[in-house]
């Protein structure tokens, strides 16, 4: 059974989780608030000032959020836990810097070919968020910014293990960020939401922080696994894959919780076909964070930074459908 | 030198040079070569800048996925893959504008049929960069890990180093490694205003250079990881792999060499290859002042007096952004099939603050080492090797 998960398809060995930040569409970091769907975007500037202590004149509003998200994520450990350690970034994101793509091509379209602002071009490259982030982290080396839809922040997660069981890294700040650009009807297009698919739910943003790897210092949990690409496509294959990590329980070292541990189900996008009945039999707690953030292409680094904050000595199972079929499986424990 | 378990099992790739990667070495190495030119594709506002670009009937949606149907086709057939070993394979895809070509091509084509109305504000319906690798996956029926690097003009070559890396910590047994990016109104124009295009010619360490031009390309790379001792599969090797990320500049390497000195020697070091074991380099060599100063100076502290042939292929076919990686790999591999190393074309003048001049002749391509390099916006560095044996 364990050579059954032990494949190459999920990491190796866990992950302990130093910090975690999450915010969402209303702006105040780690706190659930309400928000108006139709009050989106929010302006994010005093949350900038009260996090870096300078505004961030020339950067757009993803680049802000990738930078408040992660810093409140990097301050909540104490600096000399940092101190010397090779720090790599891994940065997720569905939609990438969209909110400033947007008005360039705009500009580029209105001028049929005019002179549209440079600086706004160089703020839409893909991975200006990441170097604005390693600039005010002052994080060298390894930076990457992943994107693979509403899978992109497990996909981001997976790397990060893997750069850290190599040495190259010491920590990994894996975040997950997506910014809401009107309108919401355009954003749920983007989005893939179909009638019968979350299409009702608010839209929303955000942008969330795990920092992982080892330090003196004490640990919020532990990443256990991560699956990309596992086939359970009907209720009956998930819950067959749920006992398949109980099996490990008993016989795994490094996928164990213990039995005083609440079990949490954290259900991403397109669970509408789960039965929550069977998991709540089961033992198991389904914690929908949806309704939280709004939906986003990384709402799942949301809901599991929240988990990891907000949900002491839990064993945390995240699925997460991907519009095409693609699913993606976490477990985690909190401590 | 040490050895990587890592073959490249295939490679495939589509260039204003032609619709695979071997007619595309074929004319450059026969110096068939087309200047960038105003651009015909319908969905293109600005006809005032130059770019190389891909020939095709259809319209850009169409030719988009075309090019990355081709390039696919030829990677899978020149590595004998099977469609089992296909859907069993991990995808990596490199990209920028990946499928945001639908947008603009979408927007032209309303404006187009309803002349003389007011035009819509343009629409965003792509779902990201990770689309294309969906696009791929869904097509092919790839079943294991698909995963998007979206970093500007290292995305594909930094896609290649981390599939090497999940190969050697065999986390993944085979990466298909694609690069994407079709021309778009967003990069041409986003590139002129940044003053970085050269409206006449594309110069790479020419002392006359003033800017870069873009090209359409797409590329595919099949890296394998090698378990047998003796059995490799083809001629070619991936070692040395190296990213590197510097916070100090969003759009310089720093024109003083030592970033891009620093990381040619970790991938030196780390293949355990010496610098007078290079027999080539395939140069980022984008025809910018301060990349080419930075990437120049860069290997001259590495390499002093004993600079092997340096090649920038920008000068032919472009600069192709995200997909540069992956296109100038797979374009190379079909030059070293052929067994020349092409010139480096748009070279006239040594500039004085080089000190050297790209290579100006076809060479024979011996078997060795072979020094890649990509430079990109927001201070993002790759190297590598490809060992030909």
């Amino acid at each position: 059974m364990i050579n059954r998960i032990m494949t190459n398809k999920i990491i190796q060995s866990s992950m302990p989780v130093v910090a975690a930040s999450y915010l969402g569409p209303a702006l105040a970091p780690n706190q659930d608030a309400t928000w108006d769907e139709a009050q989106l975007p929010l302006n994010p500037d005093e949350m900038v000032l009260k996090i870096m202590g300078q505004p961030l004149r020339r950067a757009g509003r993803f680049i802000k959020l990738v930078c408040c998200g992660a810093l409140t994520c990097l301050k909540s450990v104490p600096p000399e836990e940092l101190k010397d350690k090779k720090i790599g970034i891994f940065l997720a994101t569905g939609l990438g810097n969209v909110d400033e793509i947007l008005p360039f091509i705009t500009q580029v379209f209105k001028h049929e070919g005019g002179f549209p602002s440079p600086n706004q071009f160089a703020n839409s490259v893909s991975n200006a968020a990441a170097f604005f982030l390693a600039k005010v982290s002052d994080v060298k080396g390894v930076v990457l910014t992943v994107s693979q839809e509403e899978l992109s922040f497990e996909s981001a997660l997976w790397l990060a293990q893997s750069y850290l069981e190599s040495g190259e890294i010491d920590l990994a700040l894996v975040g997950g960020c997506d910014v809401f650009t009107p309108t919401v009807t355009d954003y749920r297009d983007r989005m893939d939401l179909r009638p019968d698919n979350h299409r009702s739910m608010p839209m929303g943003e955000g942008s969330s922080w795990l920092l992982l790897g080892n330090t003196n210092g004490k640990k919020i949990g532990n990443v256990l696994s991560v699956e990309l690409d596992y086939n359970a496509k009907t209720q009956h294959q998930l819950s067959a894959k749920v006992n398949i990590l109980s099996e490990c329980e008993k016989t795994a070292d490094n996928l164990k919780w213990r039995h005083d541990q609440q079990k949490i189900l954290l259900p991403g996008f397109r669970l509408t076909d789960i039965d929550q009945s069977f998991f709540e039999e089961s033992g198991w707690m389904v914690e929908d964070y949806l309704p939280h953030c709004g939906i986003h292409p990384t709402a799942s680094a949301y809901g599991l930074a929240r988990a990891f904050l907000c949900c002491p000595s839990a064993f945390l199972l995240h699925c997460n459908y991907h519009a095409a079929g693609r699913r993606a499986l976490v477990a985690a424990t909190t401590i | 030198m040490s050895k990587s378990n890592i073959d490249i099992r295939g490679w495939g790739a589509v260039t204003t040079l032609g619709w695979s990667a071997k007619e595309s070495a074929n004319n450059l190495i026969s110096g068939n070569v087309r200047p960038a030119d105003f651009c015909k594709s319908s969905h293109l506002t600005n006809r005032e800048l130059k770019a190389f670009e891909v020939s095709y009937a259809g319209n850009p949606l169409d030719k988009s996925r075309a090019m990355l149907d081709s390039a696919l086709t030829e990677a899978f057939s020149r590595a004998g893959l099977t469609a089992s070993e296909i859907a069993e394979s991990c995808l990596l895809v490199g990209t920028t504008g990946g499928l945001f070509i639908r947008n603009e091509y979408e927007f032209t084509e309303i404006v187009r049929q309803n002349p003389g109305k007011e035009s819509p504000p343009i629409a965003c319906r792509n779902r990201g960069p990770g689309e294309v690798a969906d696009t791929i996956a869904t097509k092919y029926g790839i079943n294991g890990m698909i995963m998007t690097f979206s970093m500007a003009c290292v995305s594909s070559s930094h896609a290649l180093v981390v599939a090497a890396q999940l190969l050697e910590q065999k986390k993944i047994r085979r990466a298909i490694v694609v690069g994407f990016d079709p021309l778009l109104n967003l990069t041409l124009q986003g590139f002129a205003s940044l003053l970085l295009y050269d409206d006449e010619k594309c110069r790479p360490f020419c002392n006359t250079r003033s800017g870069m031009q873009i090209g359409e390309a797409a590329a595919a790379v099949i890296l394998e990881r090698n378990d047998s001792d003796n059995k490799r599969r083809g001629a070619y090797r991936f070692e040395g792999g190296y990213l590197f990320n510097d916070n100090k500049n969003l759009t310089s390497a720093g024109v003083d060499g030592e970033l891009a000195g620093n990381v040619i020697g970790q991938t030196l070091t780390r293949a355990g290859v010496a610098p007078r074991d290079v027999v080539a380099i395939k140069a980022h060599g984008t025809g910018t002042r301060d990349n080419d100063l930075s990437e120049g100076r860069g290997l001259t502290k590495v390499f002093g007096d004993n600079l092997p042939p340096v090649i920038s292929l920008k000068g032919a076919i472009g600069h192709a952004l995200g997909a540069a990686g992956a296109v100038e790999t797979a374009l190379w591999l079909s030059c070293l099939e052929e067994g020349m190393l092409p010139k480096s074309f748009g070279f006239t003048q040594i500039d004085p603050e080089l000190g050297f001049a790209p290579s100006e002749i076809n060479i024979p391509a011996p078997d060795g080492a072979y020094l890649f390099t990509f430079f990109g916006f927001g201070g993002t560095c790759t190297s590598y090797l490809i060992i030909k044996e």
